[in-house]
């Protein structure tokens, strides 16, 4: 006895091209960038606090810059090295801003996908665990590179905006290789450090509280063991190692409460933890890819 | 019967475990019933089928090679999982077309297929709703339509029935019929239900102990036994006489009621016997048909576990699932008797 109806919209089965298996996580990709945008509160506010960072920040250097400045401070020269450590300094902006994103979008994602048990449905079909790592990855890196790389990236550009004449320009333009660098890196921690941490726990709330555990409190117990035996300690600390990074690059002289981590060591942790990261990622989803589908006898 | 899956020597070790131990089978038809207890392999065979898992030996599904070519497996094959496998926070359309264009669709044409497979599988308006609301039923069919968006030629359904009302169970069954049909797919539906396998099924795989112990037609499964020498026979009276007749000229019967006994013939005798046997003590035979094992008898008597016979309790009494049949099967409700099943 037939207890339901049968609906049909007429079916035709697909002729059409399908989809490189290469070009697959672009898909997942635009769902990462998707699902972030959705609701006011994942990483809109954030974006708009990187934007104000942003144009605090550039005003400041055209402030800086400009005539009138030179002419009342009249040692130009002072200015316009204080000018350019604007640059390097709004890391201290961003990082806080790219952390926020961090833990509100990447912090969650994978163990969210572990706990709806989305990654059966990714890997049921021709979902290959590298390509969900690369459209995550890709995904969050844009969604970060929207403030930690396009941040310093305009403010490089207000710079060389600002240059006298041509000759300044061409001088200046490694401003914008290093504002490149350090965006890179600040995106980098932010996306796939904690998308590393989200592997570790199938829970997303706790995912984000160890995230921030780590960041914050280790961070700081990091600093304060740096500043009582080594500062290569205090290297552990992702936003300082970031800004290490980004005052050496712009040959910014530290403040004397800040630490001096060899430039060295900050690089050598961030893009280790950033490593590890990515391959507690591959661990995790090569797992789930194993034992999804099926159930797991 | 043109031949979907094809095993050789199939086989998978985990650590000193062995979950398929030298698999050798042609699997074909149109609906299939994979069976088994748990840890029979099924899983794991499941997942050397999508080229999940890396084996020993040949499987190919489609033609294809599933260790080399597991991606192109998994774009031509639906897998319905049992457990939820949602997206939190996106409605029915949208985890379909994203299904879709993870399957390779173009963007439009996911989204056109999600919207035919969520209408075809009943959730009409609701699919623009947010997933997490849905109720059990609801969810069953998003893993349906999910499984469907991208037009597989093999669709795999784990548990499909699992947890639905009996209404809901109902119009499920339907679609699964329904869909070989109307879609040209092939379906592998791998459950505990075997009333389902029953009212669905064409074909059926038991599995076992890491083997394959039956391929064949659902019909073969019941009369894998040369079933034709078990009669249900029906006399206008004194059923229990023709009964001790019966049980004189070598057969094993057993009275159901006045008019009625089961009758299992001895080796090499005809329902001549029966015949001649009621003519000789004057009684009439109003009716006499071949007693058909139900799908639950025949799956135990294939694994090699008691079925049920005669003396024993009747097929209509049987637990429905696999798991209360071994559980039976343990506490000794069942009786041992009957072969083996077939490789």
């Amino acid at each position: 006895m037939s207890a339901g109806q049968i609906h049909d919209l007429g079916y035709k089965r697909y002729a059409g091209s399908r989809r490189s298996m290469g070009t697959r996580w672009t898909v997942i990709m635009r769902h990462q960038i998707a699902t972030a945008w959705k609701g006011w509160w994942r990483f809109k506010p954030w974006l708009i606090a990187g934007l104000i960072a942003t144009a605090v920040s550039g005003g400041i250097l055209y402030f800086l810059s400009g005539n009138l400045f030179r002419m009342i401070g009249g040692f130009s020269g002072q200015v316009i090295k204080f000018a350019d450590g604007i640059l390097p300094i709004s890391m201290a902006w961003y990082a806080p801003i790219g952390f926020l994103v961090s833990l509100t979008v990447s912090a969650t994602v994978v163990a969210g996908d572990v706990q709806s048990g989305a990654l059966t449905f990714y890997f049921a079909r021709s979902v290959r665990p590298r390509d969900y790592v690369i459209g995550k990855l890709a995904g969050l890196g844009v969604l970060l590179s929207l403030i930690m790389l396009a941040g310093p990236l305009v403010l490089a550009g207000v710079r060389l905006g600002l240059s006298d004449d041509r000759h300044q320009l061409f001088e200046l333009l490694p401003v914008a290789y290093k504002a490149l660098a350090i965006g890179v890196l600040g995106t980098l921690i932010y996306a796939a450090v904690p998308l590393g941490f989200s592997a570790l726990i199938a829970n997303r709330r706790y995912a984000m509280a160890l995230w921030a555990a780590y960041y914050l409190l280790l961070g700081s117990m990091a600093q304060g063991i740096g500043r009582l035996t080594s500062p290569t300690v205090a290297a552990l600390d992702l936003a300082s190692s970031l800004k290490s990074v980004s005052l050496s690059l712009f040959d910014v002289h530290r403040s004397g409460r800040d630490l001096s981590i060899p430039t060295s060591a900050a690089l050598i942790s961030i893009l280790g933890h950033v490593a590890i990261a990515i391959g507690l990622v591959v661990w995790r989803v090569r797992n789930a890819q194993q034992t999804g589908v099926g159930g797991s006898s | 019967m043109t031949a979907i899956i094809e095993l050789e020597r199939l086989a998978k070790r985990y650590g000193p475990i062995t979950a398929l131990d030298d698999v050798t089978a042609v699997v074909g038809g149109s609906i299939i019933g994979l069976l088994g207890p748990n840890g029979a392999g099924k899983s794991t065979l499941l997942k050397c089928l999508l080229g999940l898992l890396p084996y020993q030996g040949r499987a190919r599904v489609l033609g294809l090679d599933a260790n080399a070519q597991g991606a192109e497996i998994r774009d031509r094959v639906g897998y319905m999982p049992e457990q939820e496998a949602f997206l939190s926070g996106m409605s029915a359309v949208e985890l379909c077309t994203y299904a879709g264009e993870l399957s390779g669709l173009p963007r439009t044409e996911a989204m056109q297929r999600a919207h035919a497979a969520l209408y075809y599988a009943g959730l009409e308006e609701k699919r623009y709703q947010p997933i997490d609301g849905y109720s059990t039923g609801m969810k069953q069919r998003v893993k349906l339509a999910q499984a469907l968006v991208h037009d597989p030629e093999i669709l795999f359904l784990d548990e499909p029935t699992n947890g639905l009302d009996p209404r809901s169970r109902e119009e499920m069954l339907d679609l699964i019929v329904d869909l070989p049909a109307r879609r040209g797919c092939t379906i592998v539906l791998s459950t505990h239900l075997l009333p389902d396998v029953d009212r669905v099924c064409d074909h059926a795989v038991i599995m076992h102990r890491g083997g394959v112990r039956f391929v064949g037609t659902i019909d073969e499964l019941r009369g894998a036994r040369g079933r034709d020498s078990e009669l249900t026979v029906e006399v206008k009276a004194e059923a229990a006489k023709l009964g001790e007749a019966l049980t004189a000229a070598g057969a094993t019967c057993k009275v159901t009621s006045p008019v009625a006994l089961q009758v299992d013939l001895p080796a090499n005798a005809t329902t001549q016997l029966v015949f001649a046997t009621a003519q000789t003590a004057g009684l009439q035979v109003r009716a006499l048909a071949v007693r058909r094992e139900s799908v639950e008898a025949a799956f135990l008597r294939v694994i090699g576990e008691p079925a049920p016979g005669p003396s024993g309790v009747p097929a209509s009494a049987l637990p429905g699932t696999l798991a209360d049949a071994s559980m039976a099967v343990a506490a000794g409700m069942f009786e041992r008797g009957g072969a083996g099943g077939q490789r």
